[in-house]
């Protein structure tokens, strides 16, 4: 009996450690240029609002969600710029339904916000046409896509070195034939 | 039985006047101009040289209109700004579309408050022919009032664009 009682905290203590190093591992081999994030509007073929994978490796921007996958070449994106914003924690149709729950509790849930990034690119496909994408990434991480995008040759007409975390379009359209 | 009869009556006289009235109403609403005819646009990206537009609206916009106006069937083609095969298309319908008011609103307002915090985008829309030559022109508001992001004021615009599409075309 006395032996069980001292064995037991060495067992359980093993056992977090076995715990953590299981939940670690994959973070830590985590590609830095691949992150969750939510595809507001602008790939074809994918729905608006999906969330999945972001890359960006081998000179593409990649999203995929499930069997769904869209790329588009980081030398093909004229205008990247990053912002900050807030969303709904509990978004969605829940968030929706939640409107309808007594007592004002539903105005009281809206409350909780959660901050995010958004980047939003322009870019040209092979025939010419001119595309826009918008995608919501964890805050913070606006500023690393952006980073990366221009490492993998994307164009920008406000550079990361002017210290502003937050991008406003205070430039032309990314349209505007010059 | 008698009844029934005062009531059929009764019902033929108070209703009568007014379907002659929704009938005449119909009628003026129609249009008299005749219907504009292209086979093919050309949606040009959102310009905004009078207010500071973020990207994430101009793009939302931008593809939100040409969803739109592609869902309505009435091209056989919608091409996107700088598409170089609509150049070969003879009667091209371009789309101009301008920004002139915004009003970014605040989602959590909107939620508690209801009646404040509305976004606001006002966009004048012109569809011309190749050379130029302007053949409608439409002031379009996008809104959201109650429920849903600052963004989706980008899809109601859109969507009253494809009505105007719709309407005119």
């Amino acid at each position: 009996m006395k032996m069980r009682s001292a064995v037991a905290p060495f067992v359980a203590a093993s056992a977090i450690v076995v715990l953590v190093a299981l939940f670690a591992a994959p973070v830590s081999a985590q590609d830095t240029n691949t992150l969750k994030a939510k595809h507001v509007i602008g790939l074809v073929g994918v729905k608006h609002n999906a969330t999945g994978t972001l890359t960006i490796e081998n000179g593409n921007l990649n999203f995929a969600k499930g069997n769904t996958k869209a790329a588009i070449p980081a030398s093909s994106i004229s205008e990247v710029l990053q912002g900050a914003d807030t969303q709904r924690t509990i978004g969605g149709t829940v968030g929706t339904l939640t409107m309808l729950a007594p007592y004002g509790s539903g105005r009281f849930l809206s409350l909780f916000r959660t901050k995010i990034d958004t980047v939003s690119i322009a870019y040209v496909d092979t025939s010419g046409g001119m595309h826009g994408a918008v995608f919501v990434v964890p805050k913070g991480k606006g500023v690393e896509v952006k980073r990366a995008l221009l490492a993998q040759g994307a164009k920008t007409t406000v550079p990361l070195d002017t210290g502003a975390t937050t991008q406003t379009a205070t430039q032309k359209s990314p349209g505007t034939k010059q | 039985m008698k009844t029934t009869k005062i009531a059929r009556s009764s019902a033929a006289l108070i209703f009568g006047p007014l379907l002659l009235i929704l009938a005449t109403a119909g009628s003026a609403q129609n249009n008299p101009h005749p219907k504009l005819k292209a086979s093919a646009i050309q949606i040009l990206m959102v310009q905004s040289n009078e207010v500071n537009l973020p990207l994430p609206f101009q793009v939302a916009l931008y593809e939100n209109t040409i969803e739109q106006v592609e869902k309505t069937h009435k091209f056989e083609h919608v091409y996107r700004d700088g598409d170089q095969a609509a150049a070969q298309v003879p009667d091209l319908v371009i789309l101009h579309t301008n920004v002139y008011g915004f009003k970014k609103g605040n989602e959590e307002e909107r939620q508690v408050l209801t009646v404040a915090g509305s976004t606001q985008i006002k966009v004048h829309c012109q569809f011309t022919d190749k050379s130029g030559n302007s053949e409608l022109q439409s002031d379009v508001t996008g809104k959201v009032r109650f429920l849903g992001e600052n963004l989706r004021a980008t899809y109601d615009f859109a969507k009253k664009v494809s009505r105007v599409v719709s309407d005119n075309f």
